[in-house]
């Protein structure tokens, strides 16, 4: 399974602090994700993709952009605000 | 429970009017809209004040526009070179902007300007609320404050020169701001009071300016004020700036208000910039234990994330005047941002959400700037680790005690409250390579190993290690930058676009939390500055006047002997990698000579010569 954590305002929205999802192409999980998480629809997640309000992470590294980019079982993605100031 | 900000519809009606009748004076008098076209030049000697008008020419603001972009050109002008910050002649300025004053939502803000006694180098402050008001009310864009008192004393600035008065007030002396603006508001001396706590009267070179409960942070400017022996200010006036198009300005005022409501603001609104703790921690960006971990870990980032402050304090929100957003996050009754939660919360060891508040709670009331005290003290801290000093100091200890004795220069606290660079150059024994500024201002509370376009970022920055001025975190959390690894070819770039979008909202002045409602700020920017002043603003020119006002700055910071080796990280984010939460390494360390090939790329970029010379300002 894939592990999506999420924190400030994909949080908000979702209701929820993770998902369990089912392996596959980044957008195939994102369909999921708004399907398990309907609260992150439209801020979140809109049109198939990430909104330019939230960012997704690899384990909290390396940020996912490609929607045919392949998330293995196992791995941790990690859903934040795009806003980072403070 | 939640108390919620509302917007503050009685006050813009009656700003709207006032700017109809300031409108027509301002045709009448022939000048720039939303400005005065005069400055307040106060001059103090012992126990006497003179103060007069001075016209600037309507050039100043179509170059320089207002806000930190005006401070940077009277500083220049009127700090004389090489002037101790803390010596009678060095000026402090209170600079207004072209839309304070308007129904234009988050524009309640002026801009606090003086040489750091920190860094030595341009202090630019912002501070909010309903001083800020009251003060543009003086018929001035500007109060150039020069001279210094004989004893404590309360400065009344008025709209009528021959009006400004002092007053000793050695009664005041150990009060916190918010006590003295308290005291003024209940005796009818004042509604709102521009003051410094403890911290700056001990000229403690980290001290804040408060009014309204906000402050004007880095950088040392209550140190300022305290050589002067100015406790407090206060100002009336009348006056009123106008604005050139009334009905756009009320319109756009509305649209502004309406989209600073949107899901851009929705994290500032609705968490507060609190909530960055715990994704900072997972993110493994969030400097703990004096920058030598980037995370605390999932249990201990859930103790101090809003959830669990609000299991140690009731949670309230507000917001600053004329604001509606309404940022402001509360616990307890006191305020918290995520700066100050970083640096008095991990980066001192401290997990306990009580003692945290309680440390924040402390430094509004002595005045001193969150993130240099949690800073100097973790800094301290690694030093007794290591053996360098044996005073009682841990990571997690209780910080209350510790920073009573740094506002008052109390033992220990008179080496601490000199900062961290002075602090190791006195300490010696290597300290200097974990002690954690750059310029000597300590850093905030971002990894710049694991952001290292913020690194650049945080070296080059006109006052030191500042996430205000430099928001290059914004490009490492882009996506197709690689944050561990900045692009040598595309890092000055980026450094350069968010250090001018920050000078742009910080010149006219516009509240950083509402960029996101901006999704065009150099277009929407322009528009604001033509329907308040009449100028006949563009892209273009408003370009120009912010790589005008970064060329001050440099210019400023040259002239009290700025040279290349300043734009440099301590040796620590160079030779040790990043450790996460467990002290596993997480990432290498920064790649000195790529840092420094940067950096002079970045002075290039900016039209500065090999050494980082300036070209001519003016």
């Amino acid at each position: 399974m894939v592990t999506v954590e999420l924190y400030g305002l994909p949080r908000l929205r979702a209701g929820a602090e993770r998902c369990e999802l089912a392996p596959g192409r980044l957008r195939e999980l994102l369909a999921a994700l708004a399907a398990a998480l309907p609260g992150l629809v439209p801020d979140i997640l809109r049109d198939g993709g990430l909104s330019e309000h939230a960012l997704l992470a690899v384990d909290g590294r390396d940020l996912l952009t490609d929607p045919e980019a392949q998330i293995p079982d196992g791995a941790v993605l990690v859903l934040i605000s795009a806003q980072a100031g403070g | 429970m939640r108390s919620e900000a509302r917007p503050d519809r009685p006050r813009a009606i009656a700003c709207a009017i006032d700017h109809e009748i300031g409108r027509e004076i301002g045709r009448m008098m022939g000048r720039v809209f939303g400005n005065f076209g005069q400055i307040l030049l106060v001059d103090l000697d012992g126990d006497r004040v003179r103060a007069e008008r001075q016209p600037l020419p309507e050039s100043v603001y179509r170059e320089c526009i207002g806000g930190v972009g005006l401070g940077a050109w009277l500083l220049l002008r009127f700090a004389p070179a090489g002037v101790d910050p803390l010596a009678p002649a060095a000026p402090i300025l209170y600079v207004f902007s072209p839309l304070l004053g308007t129904p234009l939502t988050t524009t309640a803000k002026f801009a606090l300007v003086c040489k750091s006694p920190l860094t030595g180098r341009i202090c630019d402050g912002l501070s909010s609320s309903r001083f800020a008001l009251a003060a543009k009310r003086l018929g001035v864009d500007a109060v150039v404050i020069r001279g210094a008192l004989g004893q404590l004393s309360t400065l009344h600035l008025d709209e009528d020169p021959q009006r400004c008065r002092v007053a000793p007030c050695p009664e005041l002396a150990g009060l916190s701001a918010a006590a003295v603006s308290d005291m003024f508001q209940r005796t009818g001396v004042a509604s709102h009071v521009s003051a410094i706590g403890p911290a700056g009267e001990a000229l403690v070179r980290y001290a804040t300016v408060s009014n309204d409960g906000r402050h004007a942070g880095r950088g040392g400017a209550g140190a300022v004020l305290g050589a002067k022996k100015i406790k407090a200010i206060t100002v009336r006036g009348e006056a009123v700036a106008g604005v050139a198009d009334p009905a756009a300005v009320r319109a756009r005022a509305r649209d502004l208000a309406a989209r600073s409501q949107g899901v851009s603001t929705d994290k500032y609104r609705r968490l507060g910039t609190a909530s960055n703790l715990e994704t900072f921690d997972r993110l493994r960006i969030l400097p703990s234990r004096n920058f030598q971990a980037a995370a605390i870990g999932a249990a201990r980032a859930k103790r101090l994330a809003p959830a669990g402050l609000a299991s140690a304090g009731e949670h309230t929100r507000a917001g600053c005047a004329g604001c509606t957003i309404g940022c402001d996050h509360r616990y307890g009754g006191q305020r918290l941002e995520y700066e100050t939660q970083f640096a008095l919360g991990p980066l001192c060891g401290v997990d306990d959400p009580a003692r945290l508040l309680a440390a924040a709670r402390a430094c509004d009331e002595l005045g001193l700037d969150t993130i240099s005290a949690g800073g100097s003290l973790a800094f301290a801290m690694e030093c007794c680790e290591r053996g360098l000093l044996d005073w009682p100091l841990r990571f997690g200890d209780d910080l209350v005690p510790w920073l009573a004795r740094i506002a008052r220069r109390d033992g220990p606290g008179d080496l601490l409250a000199e900062g961290t660079r002075r602090a190791a150059e006195l300490i010696g024994g290597g300290s200097a390579a974990f002690a954690c500024h750059v310029k000597g201002l300590e850093l905030p509370g971002y990894e710049p190993r694991a952001m290292q376009t913020l690194a650049l970022g945080l070296c080059v920055a006109s006052r030191g290690a500042d996430h205000n001025r430099s928001g290059a975190y914004q490009a490492d959390l882009r996506p197709g930058v690689d944050r561990y690894h900045a692009d040598p070819a595309r890092a000055p770039a980026l450094v350069i676009e968010t250090e001018d979008h920050a000078t742009l909202l910080d010149s006219l002045i516009l509240c950083k939390f509402l960029r996101g409602a901006v999704p065009e700020p150099w277009r929407e920017g322009a528009e604001l500055l033509r329907m308040v002043t009449g100028l006949p603003f563009d892209e273009a020119s408003l370009r120009r006047a912010v790589a005008t006002i970064a060329g001050l700055r440099h210019a400023f910071n040259l002239r009290e002997g700025w040279t290349l080796a300043e734009d440099q990280l301590p040796g620590r984010f160079h030779d040790e990698p990043v450790r996460d939460a467990d002290a596993a390494v997480d990432a290498p360390p920064i790649d000195r000579a790529s840092l420094a090939a940067q950096v002079l790329a970045y002075h290039r970029a900016r039209g500065r010569g090999p050494d980082g010379e300036a070209t001519d300002p003016s």
